[in-house]
C-alpha cells in the first residue's frame, strides 16, 4: 500500500499515474426540496494519486459536499467513492480530515482533541498519549497541551486541527478550506507549514485534497486543480500545475495559471 | 490500524419527491381529532358506560361557554403580561442604572412559586364579607394567571435586546436612528422571537393554573368561577372519573390547536428575526438543521414503499423538532450569562432589590390585615404563638426530601431519552410527537385522576401513608420532567454540525461519544432545564401535598392550605406569609447555592458562538 519513505520526495513532485488512492466514480448530489430538488454536482469523475490536489469552484458548488463523501461523512445520490479500490462507506482512520470551522470540542484540551482521532484505533493507551504530545509538538504547540480550545487563538487552533488529523498517520488527508477562518498573515504562515510537512518524508501522507474558493492559494499550494462551475456544477478544467517548489507567489507563471482557472470559473 | 469498513457497493436510486403538501390547518385538525378519538376510546374502554355520567353531568352544555371564559382569561393575562414584559424588559436592557435594582427584583419574583400567590390574591379579592365578591373573584383568576405568565417574557426581551450585535447599534446610530424609531426598527423585532419563544412558555405556565383557580376554597366550600378548570375540578370533586377526563381531553385539544395555530407559525417565522450569531458558516450540504439531515439521511435508508408511508410524517416531524428546538432551549447561552450578570450588580442595587421585595411583602400583609383592623405588629405576635421556626424548618426539609426524589427521577428518564432521541432518528420520529402531546396537558390537570386512582382506594388502610407519598412525588414528577426532557433534547440536537462531523470522521461512536460528546454538550442545558424544573416542582408543591383533611403528607405546601383555612383571619394571613417566605427563601437559597455555582462551571461547556 504506502511506498517506502525514502522514495516519497520524487513522488510527490511528480504526479504519475499510477494505482490510484482515491477514485471518484459518476457521483452526483441531489437535495430534494419543498416541491423541486436541488442537483449540487452531477457526473463527477476522478482519481486520486499521490498528489497534492485541490479542489476550486464558486461558493454552493458543492466542494465540502464532495469532500465529505470521499469521507463517507456523506453519501452520495449516486455513485461511489473507491479507496484503494473498496466503497468507501464510513469515515476511515487512513483518512484524515481538517475542518474549516476547525471543530475541537470546547470541553476537551488540546491534548483531549487530537487523543480523540487515537481513541477509535487499535493503538494503545499510552501509546496514544506519546503520539498525541509528539504531533501536538510537530505542529508548535508544545506547552499548550492543557489548554482549552477557547484559550487558544484562530491559528491555533487550525494546529490542533493538522496535529488532529496528522496523528493517524493517515495516507490521505482532507482540508475543507483550511484557512479561511484565519487572518491572511496566519493563514500564509500555516499554508507553509502543510507544505513544509506534507513534502517532510517524516510523515506517512502523501496524498492531500484540499477544498477552497481561493485560486491563488490553490496554484501555490496543489500539482494539480480540479475546477467545479456554478451549481450544477461539473468539472470543468483539470491542471497540473508544474511549478518548481518552492514557488514564489510573485512568479508570472502563477498568474497564468490563476487565469486560466478563474476564466474557467465565470 | 483498525482495518477498513468497507461494503459491497451501496445502490442509490434517484429520489421522487411528490411533495403532496396538505395545508397546515388541515394536519394540525386531522391530528387533533386523532388525538382526541384515542382519548376517548380510552375513556371507554377505561370507565365502562362513562358516557352516560358526562351527558347526566349537568354542567356539559355549559363546556362551550366555559371554554370562552377560561380563553378570555388567558387572553387578557397574556396581554398584561405581554405589556409588563415589554415595559420591565425595555426598561431594564436601556438604563444601566435601572437594571441594577430590577434584574436582582425580577430575578427574586421569578423565583417566588406562583401558587404561593394563590391564597394571598383571593383572600384580598375575594373581600372580608360573608359572599364572594364576583366581580373580585375574576379579577383575581386573571392576576393569578398574569403571576404564571409575566416573568420568562420579560426575560425573553432582556435576552433578545442583549443579543443586539454591537455592529447594528453602532450602525442605527451612526444613521441617526434613535428613541422611537429605534425602539420600533432595532428592539422589536430583535425581541420578536425571545418574546414568541417564551411567550408559548408563558401560555403554558398559564394553563398550568386554569384547573386550579377557577375551583377555590372559600368559607369551606369551594366557588367556580366558571371555566374548564373548574369543571374538572368539580366532576373529581364528585368523583365522576368521565367527566373529568371528558374536560381534561376538551382543555388538551384546545390547548394542543392554539400551540398548532398560533404559537407554532409564529415560532416558525420569528426564526426569520434571528441575528446570525456563529461566525462559522455551515456546510453548503446542510442548509437545514442537523436534525432535518438526520431525519432525511434515516429516511434514505427506508425502502421505496416504506418511505412514501412516511413521507406524510416526515415535514410534521421534522417541524416539530425544529420548534422543540427553538422554543425549548431558549438561548442558552444568553441565560447562562444571566447569573454572571447579577453577581456583577453593584450592593445597593441588590439591597435595594431586596427591600422593595419585602416592601411589598408587607404592603400585602397590611392589605390583608387592615380590614380586619388589626396590625403587622400585632399580627407577628399571633404568628410566634402558634408556630416555631423549627417546624418551619422541618416542614421545609419534609417537602425538600420530596421534591429530590422526583427531580432525580426525572433526570433520570429524560436523560435517557433525549439521549437515545439523539441517537436513533426513529426513536425521536415516534417520541417526539407524544412528547409535545404529552407536555401540553397542564399537570394540574391530573390531578384529580392521580387522586381518584392512587388516594380514594386506599382511604381507611394503613396504606394510605405511602400512597399519598407516592401521589405526591408523581404529582411533582408531572410538575417538573418536562422543563429537563426538552433542554436535553434540544441541547443533544444542537451539537454543531463541524462537531459532529469531526466525531465521525474520527470515528467516536457508541458509549464514547455519549460519555464525551452528549452529555457534556447537554450540561448547561440539564442545569438550566433542572432551574426551570425546580420552579415547577416548587409549584407543584402545594398542590400535591394536601388533598383533604383527611388525606395529606406533612410539607410546606399542605402548611400552606392548612393556614388559608384556619378559621383565625390574621392568624391564617401571617402563617401564609410565612409559609411564602420559607418558600422563597429556599428556592433563593438552593438557586445561589447550587445551580448558579454549577451554571458558572457550565461556561467550558458552551460551543463557541
Amino acid at each position: 500500500m504506502s511506498q517506502p519513505s525514502e522514495l516519497l520526495p520524487d513522488i510527490k513532485n511528480v504526479s504519475r499515474p499510477g494505482d490510484p488512492l482515491l477514485e471518484i466514480k459518476d457521483i452526483s448530489k441531489v437535495y430534494p426540496g419543498e416541491g423541486k430538488s436541488t442537483t449540487v454536482f452531477d457526473d463527477i469523475n476522478f482519481n486520486v494519486y499521490k498528489e497534492f490536489l485541490c479542489i476550486v469552484g464558486p461558493s454552493g458548488c458543492g466542494k465540502s459536499t464532495l469532500l465529505r463523501i470521499i469521507d463517507g461523512l456523506d453519501s452520495p445520490t449516486t455513485g461511489q467513492v473507491l479507496f484503494h479500490g473498496q466503497p468507501v462507506i464510513a469515515p476511515s482512520p487512513k483518512i484524515g480530515v481538517i475542518f474549516q470551522t476547525f471543530a475541537l470540542i470546547p470541553w476537551k484540551t488540546v491534548l483531549g482533541n487530537v487523543e480523540m482521532a487515537l481513541q477509535a484505533t487499535t493503538v494503545p493507551k499510552d501509546e496514544q498519549v506519546k503520539i498525541a504530545k509528539k504531533y501536538i509538538q510537530d505542529v508548535g504547540l508544545e506547552g499548550f497541551e492543557t489548554a482549552y480550545p477557547k484559550e487558544l487563538s484562530g491559528g491555533m487552533k487550525q494546529r490542533v486541527g493538522i496535529a488532529r488529523a496528522l496523528a493517524l498517520q493517515p495516507e490521505v488527508l482532507l482540508m475543507d478550506e483550511p484557512f479561511s477562518s484565519l487572518d491572511a498573515l496566519t493563514a500564509e504562515n500555516l499554508r507553509q507549514e502543510v507544505l513544509e510537512i506534507w513534502r517532510d518524508p517524516v510523515y506517512a501522507t502523501n496524498c492531500v485534497v484540499m477544498v477552497t474558493h481561493n485560486v491563488q492559494e490553490a496554484v501555490y499550494m496543489a500539482d494539480r486543480v480540479i475546477v467545479l462551475n456554478h451549481r450544477p456544477a461539473k468539472i470543468v478544467d483539470d491542471v497540473q500545475i508544474t511549478l518548481e517548489r518552492p514557488r514564489n507567489q510573485r512568479d508570472p507563471a502563477m498568474f497564468d495559471y490563476s487565469d486560466r482557472i478563474i476564466s474557467k470559473i465565470s | 490500524m483498525c482495518p477498513l469498513r468497507l461494503s459491497s457497493p451501496s445502490f442509490r436510486q434517484p429520489r421522487f419527491w411528490a411533495r403532496g403538501s396538505k395545508p397546515h390547518i388541515i394536519r394540525t385538525i386531522e391530528g387533533a381529532v386523532i388525538v382526541t378519538a384515542i382519548f376517548l376510546l380510552l375513556v371507554e374502554v377505561v370507565v365502562n358506560g362513562g358516557l352516560n355520567s358526562i351527558i347526566k353531568n349537568g354542567l356539559t352544555p355549559e363546556l362551550p361557554l366555559f371554554a370562552v371564559f377560561t380563553l378570555g382569561r388567558m387572553t387578557i393575562a397574556y396581554g398584561l403580561a405581554l405589556a409588563f414584559a415589554l415595559s420591565y424588559g425595555i426598561a431594564t436592557a436601556m438604563s444601566h442604572r435601572a437594571s441594577h435594582v430590577l434584574l436582582p427584583l425580577l430575578d427574586i419574583f421569578q423565583s417566588v412559586p406562583v401558587l404561593g400567590y394563590l391564597p394571598i390574591v383571593f383572600a384580598i379579592f375575594l373581600g372580608s364579607g360573608p359572599d364572594a365578591n364576583p366581580f373580585g373573584l375574576q379579577i383575581a383568576a386573571i392576576i393569578l394567571i398574569f403571576t404564571a405568565m409575566a416573568w420568562s417574557p420579560t426575560f425573553g426581551v432582556i435576552a433578545g435586546i442583549n443579543a443586539i450585535p454591537a455592529d447594528i447599534k453602532e450602525a442605527s446610530r451612526a444613521y441617526g436612528l434613535n428613541g422611537v424609531r429605534y425602539l420600533r426598527q432595532i428592539v422589536l423585532p430583535a425581541v420578536y422571537p425571545e418574546l414568541i419563544w417564551t411567550s408559548i412558555l408563558a401560555w403554558g405556565s398559564g394553563w398550568y393554573l386554569i384547573p386550579i383557580e377557577e375551583y377555590v376554597p372559600f368559607r369551606g366550600s369551594p366557588i367556580s368561577a366558571g371555566g374548564l378548570g373548574s369543571y374538572i375540578a368539580q366532576a373529581s370533586r364528585n368523583s365522576d372519573i368521565a367527566s373529568a377526563l371528558f374536560g381534561l381531553i376538551i382543555l388538551v385539544g384546545i390547548i394542543y390547536a392554539i400551540d398548532q395555530l398560533v404559537w407554532r407559525p409564529l415560532g416558525v417565522k420569528a426564526e426569520k428575526y434571528k441575528y446570525e450569531s456563529t461566525a462559522a458558516p455551515r456546510t453548503t450540504a446542510t442548509p437545514r438543521s442537523g436534525v432535518s439531515e438526520g431525519v432525511r439521511k434515516a429516511e434514505d435508508r427506508i425502502v421505496a414503499p416504506v418511505r412514501t408511508f412516511y413521507k406524510s410524517q416526515r415535514s410534521i416531524v421534522t417541524r416539530a423538532l425544529e420548534v422543540v428546538r427553538v422554543t425549548k432551549l431558549l438561548h442558552a447561552t444568553e441565560r447562562l450569562k444571566f447569573p454572571e450578570r447579577i453577581s456583577r450588580i453593584p450592593f445597593w442595587g441588590r439591597l435595594l432589590s431586596y427591600a422593595i421585595f419585602l416592601g411589598l411583602v408587607a404592603f400585602g400583609l397590611e392589605l390583608l390585615v387592615a380590614p380586619r383592623s388589626e396590625s403587622i405588629l400585632n399580627a407577628l405576635t399571633v404568628l410566634a404563638a402558634n408556630v416555631t421556626a423549627f417546624q418551619l424548618v422541618g416542614l421545609t426539609l419534609f417537602s425538600l426530601s420530596r421534591l429530590v426524589t422526583a427531580y432525580l427521577i426525572a433526570l433520570g428518564w429524560t436523560l435517557a431519552a433525549g439521549i437515545l432521541i439523539a441517537r436513533s432518528q426513529r426513536f425521536s420520529r415516534w417520541l417526539v410527537p407524544i412528547f409535545d402531546i404529552g407536555q401540553s396537558i397542564p399537570a394540574t390537570a391530573l390531578f384529580p385522576l392521580v387522586v381518584i386512582i392512587l388516594v380514594d382506594p386506599f382511604r381507611n388502610t394503613p396504606y394510605l401513608g405511602v400512597t399519598l407519598n407516592f401521589a405526591s412525588i408523581i404529582l411533582l414528577l408531572t410538575g417538573m420532567q418536562w422543563y429537563l426532557l426538552f433542554n436535553i433534547v434540544g441541547a443533544v440536537n444542537s451539537v454543531p454540525n463541524d462537531i459532529t462531523e469531526a466525531t465521525k470522521a474520527y470515528r467516536v461512536s457508541g458509549g464514547r461519544y455519549m460519555k464525551q460528546i452528549l452529555i457534556p454538550a447537554a450540561f448547561p442545558a440539564i442545569l438550566i432545564g433542572s432551574i426551570q424544573a425546580w420552579g415547577g416542582g416548587w409549584n407543584a408543591l402545594i398542590v400535591s401535598e394536601y388533598i383533604d383533611p383527611k388525606a395529606n403528607v406533612p410539607g410546606l405546601g399542605s402548611f400552606l392550605v392548612e393556614a388559608s383555612n384556619l378559621p383565625n383571619v390574621l392568624l391564617s394571613s401571617v402563617e401564609i406569609f410565612a409559609a411564602l417566605l420559607a418558600m422563597t427563601a429556599t428556592v433563593l437559597a438552593i438557586n445561589r447555592l447550587v445551580w448558579r455555582r454549577l451554571l458558572r462551571r457550565a461556561d467550558r461547556y458552551k460551543f463557541e458562538a
